[in-house]
């Protein structure tokens, strides 16, 4: 009765509310004997799932710096790639190649967060200022850079190969295949969503009415008091830390990571997915994201039932989510959400 | 001591003197106005005060301290806060968010306050928004408040300009060109909001163009020419001044 | 291997980013854009230059105008068909707009060729000059014995040939005078009748047709796949901005930076990490836009 009462509404309390379930029934998967049992047809349905949810972070992260405070990063696979090196480097036993430090992985995972904040620190630190197709190539470059050391210092960071032997704290707790993945997409999706509700609360407060300011008009937000590199640091940090907790959880799933799931080509799926459903509206990036990497289940589902080879449908996929792209900025800059007015992009 | 001064400014644009060697100064609870022909250095002065552009050479002294190069959002919290000549809204923005944003120390701003939703922030933002709208009202435009500023006219615009900076409680407010693009009514009432923040003891300065209705509201009038002042008085003498006469009106008159 | 040699790798590598790096920088002048895709353009004329060499065949020097040609249409059209429309709603939508469409070329192109690289059938003539005193100061040789190939040579002929082309166009016709007022002020080129649209249009051919002879020129030397430019366009962005963002000139100074940095670094860096070469070049970039954002020879890019 009375914690009916509490309910909270609006505003994204009832992500915050949903997000703690999902952790807590996701953590009574993993914990306890409860079993969950899963048809073999939505195997794959829970794999792109928790990819989902991963990437769900990104798209929030970045959506708080373009979207909101109109910073183009175009290096976001950055900073999930250090999260998800820095929380494999630190957890990792018996790795292959690279560095396994072997720590507990929740501290792996708070030193990922931290070096990817750091990281963003740094970028933010010198580049903040240029104009925004710059930043997005400083950004883009940075990325680029970042790949081509975690690919050539051997030693370090495992080469090509990666990271190997990474904890896997869920799928070590859960007894079989199914419930491990039921709990997996629980928990992330939970952490997803109370991040959902972490952005939700700082864009609703007088804090995103700064940063929505910066983005119309740097001048005159700062000419009514704004510290606007301020502001533009700390969005930039934040998205930059929520890609890292992306990463670390990743590695953590995953068990592994290396080079090759941290190519720009995750940088340009969460910008389509952001712009296709609408910048600056949370809910309407996750949507779009979802939509985007439905994508993926449908050229998987399509390369069942036609003869053609499976290279061919990624190239297809790609063209599709190429011209996708193209077509949103066109025809609705806005994406399918989003608000045009807002937006500055009414015409 | 003067409340705000500027004295010997330099700035140079590619080699162009915008501003050479100018020096104005304003006491508490003046309300001068600056005028002269395009070029003069009219926005350029005003930008330099500002910490828009630091100058190359020359000192602004605000309220007892020096505060060249200063960055715009430090002198605006110590409450010197500026107007653009072309309207800058921002547009994306609703009528009434132009307004509150421009509210001080509002601890939602900072991110602690604003994920926890701390008491304090709820206040203070209620309060804000009740200023806000009574600012609205004031410069009747209540009834637009949930509308995206994109929307707005151009007389309107600068009465969203003028609400959004006095949200800050100023204790100098600098108007660039608060009458450009303004029917004659709106002018008069822009006027007349200007002169009742003056005689409630704000200090504004104001860049013009439109004599007519300058000299009939400012205590004293600062003629720029190419850069410097040219002349500097009561509003009454400066007009009969032949040297305004010659450079300003053209000799026409 | 000398110094020497490794300054001449670099020379050749430079030549081909500065073709196209002139194409992309004129692009970012008057269009105002930075065309991400402008890499696919490359692949495109390398295979135009493939199919006309061995599908029609016709020889090799009359491919390459074909490529050239086929460059210029390719990036008129793509440019009416996706930037023309958006061209006034700001840098970023049409930088976003050109990822978009290099990603569903680049896919295109690997679905109707393949996968695997396709080499020209070119014959190659080696110049040895071994006879070159080592001039050792430490480890390094300054000079030592180098070579040189043929088309090594054509790459670094053909570019110095472009360079006094787009000299001559800037400065000598009418073309190119208005294009240079319209990267110096729209509103004013505008203002004095230059019809602006024109000379967009020439703009995309003209770095179409760069492209073209840079792809071919790249595919010589190595083989041509469906990466094949976008796996340059970083170099390319890297040696256009260094050499300042807009300026045809500042690009070529920029490529042969570029392209002399990429093999310098290649040659010292210790072995299983010359994959580090571009990060390299990409430091540099970085370096440069922090320090200098308008480049060598440029615009401001910071906000006011």
């Amino acid at each position: 009765m009375s914690l009916l009462d509490r309910v909270p509404t609006g505003n994204g309390d009832l992500a915050l509310l949903a997000g703690v379930c999902c952790v807590l029934i996701g953590g009574l998967f993993a914990l306890t004997p409860l079993r969950a049992q899963l048809p073999s047809a939505l195997y794959v349905f829970v794999e792109v799932g928790i990819l989902f949810v991963i990437y769900g972070l990104l798209v929030l992260g970045l959506d708080l710096q373009y979207g909101h405070t109109g910073l183009v990063n175009f290096g976001h696979v950055a900073f999930f790639a250090v999260g998800a090196y820095g929380t494999a480097m630190l957890s990792a036993q018996d790795t292959f190649a690279g560095i396994g430090l072997g720590y507990p992985w929740p501290l792996a995972l708070g030193v990922g967060v931290a070096a990817a904040a750091l990281v963003g620190l740094a970028v933010s630190a010198t580049s903040i200022r240029l104009r925004g197709d710059f930043l997005a190539i400083v950004t883009l470059a940075a990325a680029e850079i970042l790949h081509s050391v975690f690919v050539n210092f051997e030693g370090i960071f495992g080469g090509n190969v990666g990271i190997l032997g990474v904890p896997r704290p869920i799928a070590a707790l859960a007894g079989d295949a199914d419930t491990r993945l039921i709990a997996t997409l629980l928990v992330i999706g939970g952490i997803t969503l109370v991040s959902l509700a972490g952005v939700t609360r700082l864009t609703s407060a007088p804090y995103g009415r700064v940063l929505r300011a910066i983005r119309a008009d740097e001048l005159v937000t700062r000419s009514v008091g704004k510290s606007t590199v301020t502001y533009k640091t700390q969005a930039f940090v934040y998205g930059a830390a929520l890609a890292g907790l992306a990463g670390g959880l990743f590695a953590l799933y995953n068990g592994a990571v290396a080079p090759g799931f941290f190519t720009i080509q995750v940088t340009v799926t969460v910008w389509i997915g952001m712009l296709l459903g609408g910048a600056a509206n949370h809910r309407a990036v996750l949507a779009g994201l979802a939509i985007i990497m439905g994508l993926r289940l449908i050229s998987r589902f399509a390369l069942d039932v036609t003869p053609v080879p499976s290279d061919v449908f990624a190239s297809i996929r790609l063209i599709v989510v190429g011209l996708i792209l193209v077509t949103v900025i066109r025809y609705r800059p806005a994406g399918i959400w989003g608000d045009a007015q807002e937006l500055g992009v009414d015409r | 001591m003067s409340l705000l001064s500027a004295d010997a400014l330099v700035k140079e644009f590619g080699g162009l003197r915008a501003v050479d060697g100018l020096s104005v100064s304003v006491e508490a609870g003046e309300l001068v106005g600056v005028i002269g022909p395009n070029g003069a250095g009219k926005s350029t002065l005003f930008n330099c005060i500002s910490g828009v552009v630091t100058p190359d050479e020359g000192v602004v002294t605000y309220d007892g301290t020096e505060v060249t190069g200063d960055p715009p959002e430090a002198l605006a919290r110590r409450g010197l806060v500026r107007t653009f000549q072309a309207t800058r809204e921002l547009e994306t923005m609703t009528v009434r968010d132009n307004v509150r944003l421009a509210a001080p120390d509002q601890p939602g701003e900072q991110t602690v306050p604003a994920l926890v939703r701390t008491e304090s922030m709820q206040t203070v933002e209620q309060s804000v928004r009740t200023r806000a709208d009574e600012l609205l009202e004031t410069f009747e435009l209540d009834h637009l408040a949930d509308e995206y500023s994109a929307n707005l006219s151009g007389g309107q615009r600068k009465l969203l300009e003028l609400a959004r900076a006095l949200m800050l409680d100023p204790s100098v407010l600098m108007l660039d060109e608060p009458f450009a693009g303004v029917n004659p009514t709106l002018t008069d009432e822009i006027a007349e909001h200007i002169r009742e923040l003056n005689e409630n003891g704000m200090t504004v300065v104001i860049i013009e163009h439109e004599l007519e209705t300058l000299t009939e509201l400012v205590d004293r009038l600062v003629v720029l020419q190419q850069g410097r002042v040219l002349v500097d008085g009561q509003p009454e003498d400066v007009l009969s001044d032949d040297r305004v006469i010659e450079a300003y009106l053209g000799g026409g008159v | 291997m000398g110094l020497l040699q490794n300054i001449i790798f670099g020379v050749i590598t430079g030549s081909y980013i500065a073709i196209a790096a002139i194409g992309f920088n004129l692009i970012y002048g008057i269009v105002n854009m930075i065309n991400f895709a402008y890499g696919e353009y490359l692949t495109l004329g390398a295979f135009i230059g493939l199919f006309a060499a061995t599908a029609l065949p016709i020889p090799l020097p009359v491919a390459v105008l074909v490529a050239m040609a086929g460059g210029g249409l390719v990036s008129i059209v793509l440019a009416r068909a996706f930037f023309t429309p958006i061209n006034q709603t700001g840098p970023v939508p049409l930088l976003l707009t050109s990822i978009g469409l290099g990603i569903a070329l680049r896919n295109a192109i690997r679905l109707v060729a393949g996968r695997e690289a396709r080499y020209y059938d070119t014959e190659t003539t080696t110049f040895r000059f071994d006879a070159v005193p080592d001039l050792s100061v430490g480890s390094v040789d300054l000079l030592g014995g180098f070579f040189v190939t043929s088309k090594q040579l054509i790459v670094v002929a053909s570019a110095v040939a472009v360079f006094v082309a787009i000299y001559g166009l800037l400065t000598r016709t009418d073309v190119g005078i208005a294009m240079r007022a319209m990267g110096d002020d729209e509103s004013l080129a505008r203002v004095r009748g230059i019809d602006t649209q024109l000379i967009r249009d020439s703009v995309w051919v003209l770095a179409g047709i760069l492209a073209g002879l840079s792809g071919v020129l790249l595919a010589i030397q190595t083989n041509v796949s469906a990466t094949t430019g976008f796996s340059q366009i970083l170099q390319i962005l890297s040696a256009a901005i260094l050499g300042g963002a807009g300026s045809p000139y500042g690009a070529i100074v920029g490529a042969y930076l570029i392209g002399i940095v990429l093999a310098l670094s290649t040659a010292f860096l210790p072995s299983g990490m010359s994959g580090l070469s571009s990060a390299i070049a990409f430091g540099i970039l970085i370096l440069v836009l922090l320090v200098k954002p308008s480049g060598i020879a440029g615009a401001e890019v910071r906000e006011a």
